[in-house]
């Protein structure tokens, strides 16, 4: 079967062109990050609630900021049209959204969730908390790939707005069910990261279902000749 | 000669409109003007032009490339605007003019200083403290100082002041001095069409009513105002499109115009008071009215 070509060159252009319009925003969120991770850090019952509310809001915003705007407000505002009139197939346009979009959210909230387990590691906090916060990161990244597919994939803002908002809020009773696990919840109080099983099964869970997502999305641009 | 496109047997269908078997060619070096209503399929012909939507029949070729497959290939030599294209707000047009550079290797950085300097624009300045006609005419700038062998423009005159249009369409005319590139050019404002086409395509209702170089379409329309009574008899005067009778006088608007056309109104009694050219503006208003007709007849 004879690979697709992709006009890397230009891809590459594309994706350094999200990054610049967006970078002084995704600073405000890591700054954001960091006073939530300095509330964490102090370890003390209030701080540590609301620097990890603080936290998931951060997240959460990050995710939809990065699609709702090389997307959706891309389509709104009509620049999408130039960028499309420039030499670029469907499939360029899919590789430069997806490589942009990952680099516009994964760069801020690789640095937060390093920063999240530093943090945890290295204060009073209970090392037990670095499984059920990599679990929590794991949720936003699973709602960001999904939204992500979505907005790839649908044009109708109503839609991609409903996956966006219906993805990231399913994380409160994705806590909850993770409280409902005594491998997973009781191992947050000891100062030791314990892998249960079933933190890995979630965890890769997360990460598959993620990946599995963006290769959905992923395979139906891969098959457009045409952007409409 | 070669042809920038050809459109062949072209279809598209959409739930409320469909773009029906349009034939097309564009020889290099030639600007065309595709006059249309709105809603009529100017921009969805320009955008099967520019690979970005794929036709249901049909053939189209860009510069040599079958599209949508040759997209790429074919736009890197094509410039393409169109009057819901915007730039990002938030940035200069100096950033996109470094984008835009970055991705064609003929951009004419010279040509781009000329065109800002004959714009008023200023690189600088973020988008977002640009008017409208400023933001078309920074689209342009971009579009031309790739050096492209074939521009679609889509509306690019709409909303613009007249000097603004003014401008641009001098700027557009310019463009032909170089005889290897082409541009196609929509607008429902035939006096736009008027100044700078050399051949005029009428798009109504997703049907192409008619294309010809700019000098013999005109000029074989005429509008006869007589004395007398129109039978309505037109089956015998398929060249007669548009009759009006306002008390004795009748006004008539003819296509394919011959002046054998006169002897044969005078032998239906009617008769010829003045024998005058029309406008363009004129043809394709009655043209419209005529297509319309016909479609609901």
């Amino acid at each position: 079967m004879k690979l697709p070509e992709l006009n890397l060159p230009v891809i590459k252009l594309l994706i350094v062109k999200d990054w610049q319009l967006f970078q002084k925003q995704l600073a405000l969120f890591v700054l954001g990050a960091l006073v939530a991770l300095c509330l964490l850090g102090m370890a003390r019952g209030w701080s540590f609630y609301l620097g990890s509310l603080m936290l998931i809001i951060v997240m959460v915003s990050i995710a939809c900021f990065a699609i709702a705007n090389s997307l959706i407000v891309e389509r709104k505002e009509q620049t999408l049209a130039f960028v499309m009139s420039l030499p670029v197939s469907p499939l360029d346009f899919y590789a430069a959204k997806l490589a942009g979009n990952l680099v516009t959210f994964l760069v801020p909230f690789v640095l937060v969730v390093l920063g999240t387990l530093t943090v945890i590691v290295f204060t009073a906090l209970p090392n037990g908390l670095v499984i059920y916060s990599l679990l929590v990161f794991g949720h936003i990244w699973l709602a960001y790939c999904v939204s992500l597919s979505v907005a790839m994939a649908v044009e109708s803002e109503g839609w991609n707005t409903f996956a966006m908002i219906a993805s990231m809020v399913m994380i409160n009773p994705f806590i909850m069910i993770l409280a409902q696990i005594p491998a997973i919840s009781e191992a947050t109080s000891v100062d030791a990261i314990v892998w249960s099983v079933p933190a890995v099964l979630i965890l890769s869970a997360q990460l598959l279902l993620g990946v599995a997502a963006l290769a959905v999305s992923g395979w139906f641009h891969c098959r457009k000749t045409a952007f409409y | 000669m070669s042809t920038a496109f050809r459109v062949t047997g072209l279809c598209k269908r959409y739930p409320d409109f469909a773009l029906q078997d349009i034939n097309l060619a564009l020889e290099e070096g030639q600007i065309m003007g595709l006059v249309g209503v709105n809603g009529a399929g100017k921009s969805t012909l320009l955008r099967l032009l520019t690979g970005l939507t794929a036709a249901d029949g049909g053939q189209v070729e860009v510069l040599g490339q079958q599209m949508p497959g040759g997209q790429v290939a074919a736009k890197r030599d094509m410039g393409f605007a169109s009057e819901d294209m915007r730039l990002y707000k938030s940035r200069s047009l100096r950033w996109h003019m470094d984008l835009v550079r970055a991705i064609y290797p003929a951009w004419d950085e010279n040509y781009a200083a000329q065109l800002m300097r004959r714009f008023d624009l200023r690189a600088d300045q973020i988008l977002k403290g640009y008017s409208h006609g400023q933001r078309v005419k920074a689209l342009l700038l971009l579009c031309l100082a790739r050096r492209p062998r074939l521009l679609l423009l889509d509306e690019p005159t709409t909303g613009l002041d007249p000097v603004a249009r003014v401008e641009v369409l001098e700027a557009l005319a310019d463009v032909l001095r170089d005889e290897a590139r082409s541009v196609l050019f929509s607008s429902h404002n035939t006096h736009d069409i008027e100044q700078i086409a050399d051949t005029i395509a009428f798009l109504h209702q997703g049907r192409l009513l008619g294309c010809s170089d700019r000098e013999s379409f005109v000029d074989s329309w005429r509008r006869i105002v007589c004395r007398g009574a129109w039978r309505g008899d037109q089956a015998g005067l398929p060249q007669v499109v548009a009759a009006r009778q306002t008390g004795s006088l009748l006004e008539l608007k003819v296509r394919d115009y011959q002046d054998t056309l006169l002897a044969t109104l005078k032998q239906q009694g009617l008769d010829i008071h003045s024998v005058d050219p029309m406008a363009l503006e004129d043809i394709f208003i009655t043209t419209v009215r005529a297509g319309a007709i016909h479609e609901t007849a």
